[in-house]
């Protein structure tokens, strides 16, 4: 090849075809000529390569408009030369042609239309989230040179690591490695009234952090210094949207907050920006850490492992190096932290089947891709499989619109014949048909983008974001959606363009085409691609609906209809009991239980270790609840050994009830009564132990996703809720009585409540929603396929209409006719079933991987999908059935 | 008279296929013009030229023969019409005038 191109007589080809290419086809011999004996002349006088670089510049001279314009009569095919690449007048009349076709065929137009409209809001939606998805923390200037140092543990084979440390982390990174050069922590600081003046406020985004958070983060000030931040003790940054909240338009720098019940004064130093909410934290105060950072000698890094730790890295510095070192350091702290806990040596940890180390995670990752971070909560798979759903939404749309024009071929085979003797070349039909189908895919963006804007405020509550249209005006976006339409128009009018231009003259206008069963074969095809989506979306969406619906009806192991929580009852101070004493004298009440612990999602992390008298080298990693007697009855948890806690027995301060896992794991299964866990040792080496005295059966204390683990109940002060049975169906009125009692111990605090049920659904609000945005795109995609069916039915009824007839002549029921136009359509949709089974299958079980509790995966799933897709493929196809089979024959025998 | 509409390259290239008549075509009067000038004369330049003449009029074209050397391609043979002719030589006749009414002093200054 190269040779050849380089052969002296032969000027440099590729400049040549696009030369032949771009002057008019009258002139293109002459200039060729031209061109080619200037250049076999100057090699042959200065060379090849001087030929060839001097060949540049007069091929250039010959691009100017003299040469470039077409004569007015200029048909290509009369000279067998190339098509014109654009001609002004054609494309007119194209376009006319192309408006006049679309108008006559009103059916299959606006189903093409409202297909692809369809198709393109679903991608520009599913885009939008997207984009907002991946620009998760990138406001932050130092993005990538900042990263989080999370935790592996591994406890008893059980995951307990995740993005927090202890506090001196962050302390000893700084100090030991040059590299870092900054180094952050904060901690959230669960929920605290704050107070200004009258003004009380609960704050549910407190972060406690260090005055380097602005050295890391990009956080813009509107008031007060950067530099000087958070490095006082006792003070406090507001977010714009908090400042407002307590001062309105005064300017609240210098004022105080008080805090909690104690009415801590904290001074505010500063105002900065609300965070946006593409950051994978969240806060309306920054609090200041200084003061509280006194590092005491026994924090470490897994003691009170309550801080999220962030490095600024130099500079186009590789994490991963940095990494293997923390590594070794985190071997030493760690590991000796282990032993002086559990009194193993980190090889004999590892033995045990468990580990331990540290990992660090780029901030744009933390989002998307961290597996230990439970506030942010996105997942790279379902960005994912968002997009595969917009891809194939559009391709779907795509092959309606491949399938509809090929249907309609037959119609327009005419108007290609006549084009065809007339003088027109493929190019030009080809030509006609994507101007045809890129009209139609402008019309529907247009309506596309009039359906994203009404979608996107349901969109956005079913998604939790703040997405908005204006997004589409940014350059980008915009951009894409252009060359996304003219890519879809291109694929979409692609087929039906090859297709149809393809016809042969002769034959299409005897009207042989219509005997190709090659076009049929491809149709059904793209049918069964487009039921194949249809049908594994629909599996996708009851299997997720059957896991919520079974995850929401399993018995969890204790009562939660009826149960009241009385919230923030801490604010009552020494009243809470009180309180608490005053409202279960209602009728209505059954029982009223003080505890901050409600068995409802992760309300409680602590894991903690504890070990049995007679073993206390072997270690149980369990979840610790603090109780009071009430609890157990007020949940109606069950007793199955031995008696729960009661005021009666002065001892039972030291005694404890444990659930079942609990007594396996310690290893008690014989009697667990009366054995003894190990509790703290106290300054003089005096160890005190705590009795069990029951066994309580074992209750879902969290989410479903997870496997119930150890738990250990104690009789204990913990308060901040009240749990309240009730008995009633007036409840708007006991909760009127309870707030006035509320209010005559706690003016000032705000009532709040809950109840059990709704928190309970609350946590699993995530997988609600999976199922909801999957109903919704599977009922999307199956409503465009149907689209497609309808469409596709109406012409082969009215292509067979005379064979209808015929047969109705001689005697065919309807019902026969209706078998016969179904069956064509039936097969490509179970062939559809038979394919897209495996593959959904393997899909819901990855998914399902996830729930510690699931359904299981059965034949009814598939058989449950099948018949609604045939069912509603069924109905699609019937209603232009029946109209053909009820047709008079005698109307449509008549017809030539 | 339409005098005013011949440019100043457009009279070199009549003037070329004049001289190089019947055998003027692009190539060769772009060749020529290099010869006689010096400067580097594209194809392309002489072509849009020749046709400009032809719109007007000054010169006609016919296909000449296929050679090797043009890939087997015709060339496209140029002649100066009647018209052209007149037109130059009005040109030439317009410059002679004025030469001979330079005074024999002015052009020993030039020199």
């Amino acid at each position: 090849m190269k040779s050849e191109e380089r052969r002296p007589d032969r000027p440099p080809r590729y400049f040549t075809s696009l030369i032949a290419m771009l002057i008019a086809p009258h002139l293109r011999e002459e200039i060729l000529g031209n061109l080619q004996e200037r250049y076999v002349r100057r090699v042959h006088n200065q060379g090849v390569s001087k030929a060839r670089r001097r060949y540049w510049l007069e091929s250039l001279a010959y691009l100017r408009p003299a040469f470039i314009k077409r004569q007015k009569n200029e048909y290509s095919s009369t000279t067998g030369q190339l098509a014109p690449i654009y001609s002004h007048d054609m494309i007119r009349n194209y376009l006319k042609i192309a408006l006049r076709n679309l108008r006559r065929q009103k059916v299959s137009t606006s189903i093409n239309i409202i297909g692809l409209a369809i198709g393109l809001a679903t991608c520009i939606l599913i885009m939008l989230y997207v984009q907002d998805e991946l620009s998760y923390d990138r406001n932050n200037e130092k993005a990538d040179r900042i990263v989080r140092v999370g935790l592996k543990l591994q406890l008893n084979g059980k995951d307990v690591g995740g993005s927090m440390l202890g506090i001196n982390a962050a302390r000893d990174l700084q100090q030991e490695f040059p590299e870092v050069v900054k180094a952050t922590r904060f901690r959230g600081q669960g929920s605290e009234f704050v107070s200004y003046g009258t003004t009380s406020f609960k704050e549910d985004k407190l972060l406690v952090a260090d005055s380097s958070f602005f050295a890391v983060f990009t956080i813009p000030f509107l008031k007060g210094d950067p530099g000087r931040a958070l490095t006082e003790p006792n003070t406090v940054i507001l977010t714009e949207e908090t400042a407002r909240k307590y001062f309105g338009n005064q300017d609240p720098v210098g004022k105080v907050l008080s805090f909690g019940s104690e009415k801590t004064p904290y001074r505010i130093t500063g105002i900065v920006r609300n965070v946006p909410p593409n950051s994978h934290f969240q806060y309306n105060m920054l609090v200041s850490l200084a003061g509280d950072d006194q590092n005491p000698s026994d924090a470490g890094w897994l003691y009170r492992m309550n801080y999220h730790t962030y490095l600024l890295l130099p500079e186009k510095y590789d994490y991963k190096q940095l990494e293997s070192k923390i590594s070794r350091l985190a071997e030493k702290q760690i590991g000796g932290e282990i032993q002086q806990f559990l009194k193993l040596t980190p090889k004999q940890f590892r033995e045990k089947g468990d580990d331990f180390g540290v990992f660090l995670e780029p901030l744009t990752d933390i989002h998307l891709y961290s597996r230990t971070e439970t506030g942010s909560g996105g997942n790279i798979m379902y960005v994912y499989i968002l997009t595969a759903i917009a891809a194939f939404m559009l391709l779907i749309a795509c092959v309606n619109f491949m399938n509809l024009s090929t249907a309609t071929a037959v119609r327009r085979s005419r108007e290609v014949g006549v084009r065809k003797v007339l003088g027109s070349v493929k190019g030009q039909l080809r030509q006609q048909f994507l101007i045809e189908s890129l009209l139609l895919a402008t019309v529907a963006l247009v309506v596309g983008l009039v359906l994203v804007t009404l979608a996107l405020p349901f969109f956005n509550e079913l998604t939790g974001k703040a997405l908005s249209v204006n997004l589409l005006a940014k350059p980008v976006i915009a951009a894409g959606l252009v060359v996304g339409t003219v890519l879809v128009g291109l694929l979409a009018g692609s087929y039906p363009a090859f297709y149809l231009s393809s016809f042969k003259p002769v034959s299409v206008l005897k009207g042989r085409i219509m005997a190709t069963r090659g076009s049929f074969n491809l149709r059904s095809g793209l049918v069964v691609f487009q039921f194949f989506v249809t049908i594994a979306m629909i599996i996708a969406t009851v299997t997720a609906d059957r896991q919520l619906r079974y995850m929401q009806s399993q018995k969890v192991g204790f009562d939660r209809e009826q149960v009241l929580v009385i919230q923030n009852t801490n604010m009552l101070r020494n009243n809470e009991a009180v309180f608490r004493d005053q409202i279960i004298q209602s009728p209505h009440v059954i029982m009223g239980s003080i505890s901050g612990q409600v068995p409802v999602g992760n309300s409680v992390m602590d894991n903690t270790t504890v070990m049995s008298k007679e073993n206390p080298d072997q270690g149980v990693m369990s979840r610790f609840y603090f109780v009071d007697p009430e609890y157990i009855p007020t949940l109606g948890m069950r007793m199955i050994q031995g008696r729960n806690f009661s005021k009666k027995f002065q001892t039972d301060a030291s005694a404890v009830v444990l659930n079942e896992t609990a007594v396996k794991a310690l290893g008690w299964q014989q009697n667990p009564i009366g054995k003894e866990l190990i509790g703290h040792t106290d300054d003089n080496g005096v160890k005190t132990y705590y009795r069990v005295i029951g066994v309580v059966k074992d209750f879902h204390f969290e989410s479903l996703r997870q496997k119930i683990g150890p738990l250990v109940m104690f009789l204990g002060g913990n308060s901040g809720n009240i749990l309240v049975k009730t008995r009633t169906d007036k409840l708007p009125q006991l909760l009127a009585s309870m707030k006035q009692q509320w209010e005559s111990f706690a003016p000032a605090a705000p009532f709040s409540y809950s109840f059990l049920d709704d928190r309970f659904e609350q946590v699993y609000i995530s997988e609600q929603k999976t199922e909801q945005v999957l109903t919704l795109f599977s009922s999307l995609t199956i409503f465009i396929a149907c689209l497609g069916l309808f469409g596709l039915t109406t012409y082969t009824a009215e292509q067979r209409t005379k064979e209808i007839g015929v047969r109705k002549v001689l005697g065919a029921s309807v019902t026969s006719v209706l078998a016969l136009l179904s069956r064509d359509f039936l097969k490509p949709i179970l062939i559809a079933l038979i394919l897209a089974s495996p593959v959904a299958w393997w899909g819901i079980n990855q998914w399902l991987r996830e729930f510690a509790y699931k359904v299981t995966v059965d034949w009814s799933i598939f058989a449950l999908a099948g018949l609604v897709t045939v069912g509603i493929a069924l109905l699609t196809v019937s209603f232009q059935s029946i109209k053909a089979a009820l047709m008079n024959p005698v109307k449509s025998l008549r017809s030539e | 008279m339409r005098r005013s509409d011949l440019g100043e390259f457009e009279e070199v290239v009549l003037l070329a296929v004049a001289a190089l008549s019947p055998n003027a075509y692009t190539v060769a009067i772009a060749e020529e013009l290099e010869r006689e000038t010096g400067n580097i004369v594209t194809a392309g330049a002489v072509h849009a030229a020749m046709q400009r003449l032809e719109q007007k009029s000054y010169l006609r074209s016919i296909w000449g023969e296929a050679t090797a050397e043009r890939g087997g391609r015709r060339k496209r043979l140029y002649a100066v019409t009647a018209l052209g002719g007149r037109i130059l030589e009005e040109t030439s006749a317009v410059r002679n005038r004025f030469w001979d009414r330079i005074s024999p002093a002015i052009r020993l200054e030039w020199n």
